[in-house]
């Protein structure tokens, strides 16, 4: 009797702070977006400068992941599969991305590629520019998102060991078969999930961004960069409609990642 | 000889894990690796599969010196200690996978594989996955799955130690019947001697990354080479002061002696038949072996074993029995030596 009479309370307690803290803002965001009107929204997300943000964010999220896919697998071969020195180092150094704000990122960013940056001078000579330009954008969404597949494969993959590649190599297979029949087929649900929380964190990056962009309109603008620009400037309902395109993004993303994360749990137990 | 290894080293940092390792293996046999914990047979297995590199030495498959050969190449079937099956596959895939690496065509995997899986006894279980298997088949698995791609050597790890006793049995002497059958050279390792000197057509005893003695069971069994061997193999105890049983005396230069069970003969008091040889002691207690009881008996403050067989008159614990120590194995650190009851000779001999 008691007990229930807590656990009523406690899941009430629960689900209005659910409801205070993320439904009622989820919620305003999409109920001022179509405030005024379907065709305010629409105006707000078709004009130029909003469709190039768009395409600029899904770039670089979509450049984040790749990248960070790709990163991911070798280093966690390495790590998993091989033993060599500074193993520890190596690791550690994966996770500084994480570790530090990255509006401090960004700023480590422009001291190595800025105009007087470490490699400015480099930069300069061949003719390319990375800070305040696209390359940039990329760059920093790719730093800041950096670990995230990593983490997600290199303790499964060191907790599956290596005899089972060890056996496929012994009935003939090369390596590259190995990573095809039996490695990847072991990872994938991880890979994927790691990949969904890599597009996820892209798209919501702003503050390394942020730094780098050096806010040109219509070149270096991102959704996030381009929604607060929105706000500055009072344009609120186009504000909350370009902010309801990146919710309803993120939203997708998630479903897709719960999908993975039930599938890799799956997997784990067998 | 179809499997040779000359002078074998490995070292794991400066840890010497395998030292002027040397053995061969006739071709069609089964040798059997033994040596207790951490004493370098799985070492030995992985650098002969080709999934660890020896510092220096050579193994030689087939007449060829396969050193610089990856693992992929050598032809070699590998059952790992934990079975190592491709979890994300069927007990049909696991099976077919070396064949399909071959690209043979599917007809062919198809009647190799239920052929294989026939043979390993797992009929209707195609379709299941490795958890969904019992420790015994995925054993089976994995043997046919190291057999499909028709190696020229098996090496198997450890393959019966997750199993239960009586299960470990069965597979074993099935193993045993299905590389005759086969008639595919094997090498595998275990700790268990027992299983060792069932299986093996030859044992070859390791310990700290060196090989002890070579052998078939009953020459190992009846002449260790060395004292680890001596104490390794059968359930011998260690004894000091041996001198002060019948009919033995210390011998220079060798401290301490082992008694194997087989070596000891218990009666009761009115069944004694050489007294002279014989010593008197105590039973510490008794326990059924299935074919005969094991009898730990108490003389002159040490203990040790001996069988009983279930035919003759029971004994019990704390009954006082005529214990006769037919023969010892001295041992110091180098060398092993078989004595016999000096007074139980004299008696016989008296008695003719
Ligand atoms: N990769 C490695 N790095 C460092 N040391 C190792 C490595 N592999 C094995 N060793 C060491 O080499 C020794 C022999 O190991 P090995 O696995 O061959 O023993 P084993 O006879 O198979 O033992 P067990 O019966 O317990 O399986 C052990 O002391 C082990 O710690
Ligand atoms: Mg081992």
């Amino acid at each position: 009797m008691e007990k229930s009479f807590v656990k009523k309370i406690l899941i009430f307690l629960g689900i209005l702070f659910l409801a205070i803290m993320l439904v009622l803002p989820l919620v305003s965001v999409l109920f001022h977006a179509f405030e005024n009107g379907i065709k305010v929204f629409i105006k707000s997300i078709s004009n130029e400068e909003a469709l190039k943000a768009l395409q600029l964010t899904l770039i670089a999220a979509g450049a984040a992941v790749i990248a960070n896919t790709v990163f991911g697998i070798f280093a966690s071969f390495l790590i998993t599969k091989f033993s060599f020195r500074f193993k520890k180092i190596f690791s550690l150094l994966i996770d500084v991305p994480l570790a530090v704000s990255p509006v401090v990122a960004g700023l480590m960013l422009i001291f190595a590629f800025g105009k007087r940056g470490w490699l400015g001078p480099v930069l300069d000579y061949l003719g390319t520019k990375i800070i305040f330009d696209i390359p940039g954008i990329l760059i920093a969404t790719i730093f800041v998102t950096f670990p995230l597949v990593f983490r997600e494969i290199a303790p499964l993959m060191q907790t599956q060991g290596t005899e089972e590649e060890e056996a496929a190599a012994m009935m003939g297979a090369n390596w590259f078969c190995i990573f095809r029949k039996i490695t990847f087929p072991n990872i994938k649900w991880a890979l994927f999930y790691g990949s969904a929380l890599c597009a996820s964190r892209a798209l919501g990056e702003f503050g390394a961004v942020s730094v780098i962009s050096g806010h040109l309109r219509e070149k270096t603008n991102t959704m996030t960069l381009y929604v607060e620009i929105l706000f500055n400037e009072f344009e609120l309902a186009s504000a909350f409609a370009v902010s309801s395109i990146l919710v309803m993004i993120s939203l997708m993303i998630l479903i897709l990642r719960t999908i993975a994360e039930y599938k890799a749990k799956k997997w784990e137990d067998k | 000889m179809y499997v040779e290894l000359k002078n074998v080293n490995k070292k794991f940092g400066n840890f010497t894990a395998a030292e002027n390792i040397s053995f061969s293996v006739p071709k069609g046999s089964l040798a059997g690796i033994l040596g207790p914990s951490g004493s370098g047979k799985t070492t030995i297995l992985r650098m002969i599969a080709g999934l660890e590199t020896p510092d220096s030495g050579d193994i030689i498959i087939d007449t060829q010196k396969v050193n610089e050969l990856s693992p992929n190449r050598r032809g070699i079937g590998f059952v790992f200690q934990n079975y190592a099956l491709f979890r994300h596959m069927t007990v049909f895939e696991n099976i077919a996978f070396g064949l399909e690496i071959q690209k043979k065509d599917k007809t062919f995997i198809k009647n190799r594989v239920h052929e294989l899986i026939k043979l390993v006894g797992m009929e209707g279980f195609e379709n299941r996955r490795p958890h969904q298997l019992s420790g015994g088949q995925k054993q089976r698995v994995a043997f046919a799955r190291a057999l499909a791609p028709n190696p020229h050597l098996l090496l198997l790890d450890e393959p019966f130690a997750a199993i239960d006793a009586k299960v470990r049995k069965e597979l074993r002497e099935w193993l045993k019947e299905t590389v005759k059958k086969v008639g595919i050279t094997s090498i595998f390792v275990t700790h268990d001697q027992e299983e060792a000197a069932e299986a093996a057509d030859k044992i070859i005893i390791v310990n700290r990354g060196k090989v002890e003695q070579i052998g078939t069971p009953a020459e190992i069994y009846k002449n260790p080479a060395t004292p680890f061997a001596a104490k390794f193999i059968g359930d011998a105890v260690e004894i000091e002061n041996y001198g002060n049983f019948h009919g033995f005396k210390i011998e220079n230069g060798f401290e301490k002696a082992l008694i194997r069970p087989e070596f000891v003969r218990i009666s009761k008091i009115e069944d004694e038949i050489y007294p002279y040889a014989s010593e008197r002691g105590t039973v510490d207690g008794v326990s059924f072996k299935g074919r005969s009881m094991e009898i730990k008996v108490n003389v002159r403050g040490k203990s040790f074993l001996a069988y009983h067989s279930l035919e003759e008159a029971p004994i019990f614990a704390g009954e006082k029995v005529s214990v006769l120590i037919y023969k010892m194995y001295l041992y110091n650190n180098e060398k092993v030596k078989l004595i016999e009851n000096a007074s139980l000779k004299n008696e016989q001999e008296f008695s003719i």
